[in-house]
């Protein structure tokens, strides 16, 4: 796969703040990637330029080979953005809402109806194409953001934050959509604060920090950085400190810490090793008679990356 | 969803004159969609016409009391046709520097604080084409207020005393007074975080011209005095000239003077008439020069415009 997005050296100031400092990552065409980062980190900041709506101090983004900078038309043909906030005219109905988009696109005025249709369709709308826009619920006003960022089927979509400030059943729906609209081909970068969304969502993480890029890769490959480890949870009825010390003298087990509860005993511990090895360990317990309830690996977590990657500086 | 191919405009459908350039332009039709929508356009034009239509009958009620209308004297009637004539003209130049700036004042601003901003320009809307689409709906707007005056205006015509060439020339300084006072708005707009500051920018800018305006009468009073018995002639008509030019900035001055010389010299074009009345150089008619004044600024404001919204943000 080809690069569709390619952020080189790029730098933003504000006065005397440094919003973006020296980014460089690209995004492979059909990707969805999630930016995170801290308030203040400079996603948005790095978004918006992306979108040609600020200019670089320094560096270039590239997106479908056009510069931002050189070539904003060609660049906007390709990117639907949604930003975090946005607002929309009330005094339209939905159907006029996305028709003046597309106008505003120069897509043809027959075209538009049949976009329209499929589209209202796709974000599950069509039952409300001649209500106001005023009249729909936050959930809703996003799904129709969404559809008006397709309506000109851009290869790529930028969205700062699509489910903020959503219920949990919209944010659920706005994912979805997501997922969809990624499996139409679309390439989408998006930033969120809902970790868990990004982790379910993204093929590839950026972590932005003060500014810079603190961590970019794989969930996978964020959690095998910062957490080298894997992490086993095995659950005993009885003999804990026995299986403690037996545990601790296995190969590849780093440490093995007890937390109990009122109802069992429960161990975890730090492993390194592959399948093969965390299935030998289980056999082992088992093979000694050691009452095991409960054995499972802890699943890559992007809020402990997160956390163990950011040190909360706000540039 | 199907996965469509979206392709823009192609040549078939290409604009081929100016209507079909402006109705192209989604921003004239989706302000005027909402302007005529609801029920504030409707009040406005409701509310022009009864205004305009109130005083012409109190001048008309107040002359009919007098008695002079049904001695039925030409003369007379015709003196009451042009003040009826005049009335309204003054009215509706003062009635659109209050409605043009209003309509105006918000055009960019308001899609700044309803955050819809970015989404604009981050499509393929030029500026040129977001601010000559919010120009030109509130223009068609005022265009539609001043024909819908111009059946009151044509009462003039059965009374007599007005001429066509006063018509055409007053219909002509209205819709540039109608153009400049809607750019106005949409200049200080263009670069106002806030509506709020817009709207006063654009009634201080023309509180403070009417101002300045009426010290250059005071000034000129003055210096009618002073100069006239001891200056040379040419510094009387150097500043002969530059007070004519500035006096025929005022469309209170520009109309009610181009119609003293229609009248009274029987022109058009030329005057050899001027403020201060000392010298014979022929000068153009107030109207030419506010026509000319306010084209020019109109145009620069707008060039001003496009590039606030076309700029990105730093």
């Amino acid at each position: 796969m080809s690069s569709i997005i390619e952020i080189k050296d790029l730098t933003k100031r504000f006065k005397t703040r440094i919003a973006v400092n020296n980014i460089n990552f690209n995004i492979e065409g059909g990707e969805i990637f999630g930016l995170v980062g801290p308030n203040g980190a400079g996603k948005t900041t790095t978004m918006r330029m992306l979108v040609t709506l600020l200019k670089p101090d320094h560096g270039e983004i590239l997106v479908g080979g056009y510069s931002v900078r050189k070539q904003p038309n060609d660049v906007r043909r390709q990117i639907g953005f949604m930003p975090e906030s946005f607002g929309v005219y009330g005094d339209m109905t939905v159907q006029e809402y996305l028709d003046f988009f597309g106008a505003c696109y120069k897509i043809h005025p027959q075209q538009r109806a049949h976009l329209i249709t499929d589209l209202l369709d796709l974000v599950d709308l069509g039952h409300r194409r001649d209500d106001m826009v005023d009249t729909l619920s936050t959930g809703l006003k996003q799904r129709l953001g969404l559809a008006r960022v397709l309506i000109h089927d851009p290869s790529i979509l930028v969205l700062d934050e699509p489910a903020s400030g959503l219920d949990p059943r919209a944010r659920v729906e706005i994912r979805e959509l997501l997922l969809e609209v990624a499996r139409l081909g679309k390439t989408i970068l998006f930033s969120s604060h809902i970790l868990a969304d990004v982790g379910e969502l993204c093929t590839r993480i950026g972590i932005i920090e003060d500014g810079k890029l603190a961590a970019l890769g794989t969930l996978q490959q964020l959690s095998e950085r910062v957490m080298p480890h894997r992490q086993i949870h095995i659950g005993l009825l009885h003999r804990k400190e026995e299986a403690q010390t037996l545990l601790q003298s296995i190969p590849g087990v780093s440490e093995v810490r007890a937390v109990e509860n009122a109802s069992r005993i429960l161990l975890e511990l730090d492993f390194s090793g592959d399948d093969e090895a965390i299935h030998q360990l289980l056999a082992n317990l088992l093979s000694q008679g050691f009452p095991v309830i409960h054995f499972s690996e802890e699943s890559k977590n992007l809020e402990e990356v997160f956390m163990r990657t950011t040190k909360g500086i706000v540039s | 969803m199907e996965t469509s191919t979206v392709t823009p405009h192609t040549n078939p459908t290409k604009p081929r004159n100016f209507l079909d350039r402006l109705m192209d332009n989604p921003v004239i039709t989706k302000e005027l969609k909402g302007r005529m929508r609801g029920r504030q356009g409707f009040i406005i034009i409701g509310a022009y016409i009864a205004l305009i239509s109130f005083f012409i009958v109190l001048i008309y009620v107040f002359l009919a009391l007098d008695g002079s209308i049904s001695n039925g004297d030409p003369s007379f009637l015709q003196t009451v046709g042009k003040v009826i004539f005049s009335t309204v003209i003054l009215l509706e130049l003062l009635m659109l520097g209050f409605i043009g700036p209003a309509l105006t004042a918000g055009a960019i601003s308001a899609e700044r604080e309803r955050k819809t901003i970015d989404l604009l320009r981050t499509s393929l809307l030029s500026a040129r084409a977001l601010v000559f689409g919010k120009l030109s709906s509130a223009v068609i707007f005022l265009l539609l207020l001043i024909f819908t005056a111009i059946p009151i205006q044509s009462l003039a015509f059965f009374l007599g005393g007005v001429g066509m060439t006063e018509m055409i020339i007053s219909t002509l300084m209205l819709v540039i007074t109608a153009i400049f006072f809607c750019t106005l708005g949409l200049f200080f707009s263009s670069f106002s975080q806030r509506t709020l500051i817009a709207t006063v920018l654009s009634y201080a800018s023309i509180l403070i011209s009417f101002i300045v305006f009426l010290l250059c009468l005071f000034f000129v009073a003055v210096l009618e005095g002073a100069i006239s018995n001891y200056a040379s002639q040419f510094l009387e008509n150097t500043v002969s000239i530059i007070t004519w030019f500035l006096f025929s900035t005022n469309p209170f001055f520009a109309a009610t003077m181009s119609e003293a010389i229609l009248i009274n010299d029987q022109s058009i074009f030329m005057t050899t008439n001027n403020i201060m009345g000392t010298s014979s150089i022929p000068l153009p008619s107030p109207w030419i020069i506010y026509l000319v004044f306010y084209t020019i600024l109109t145009l620069l404001m707008i060039r001003l415009s496009i590039y606030f919204v076309s700029r990105p943000d730093r």
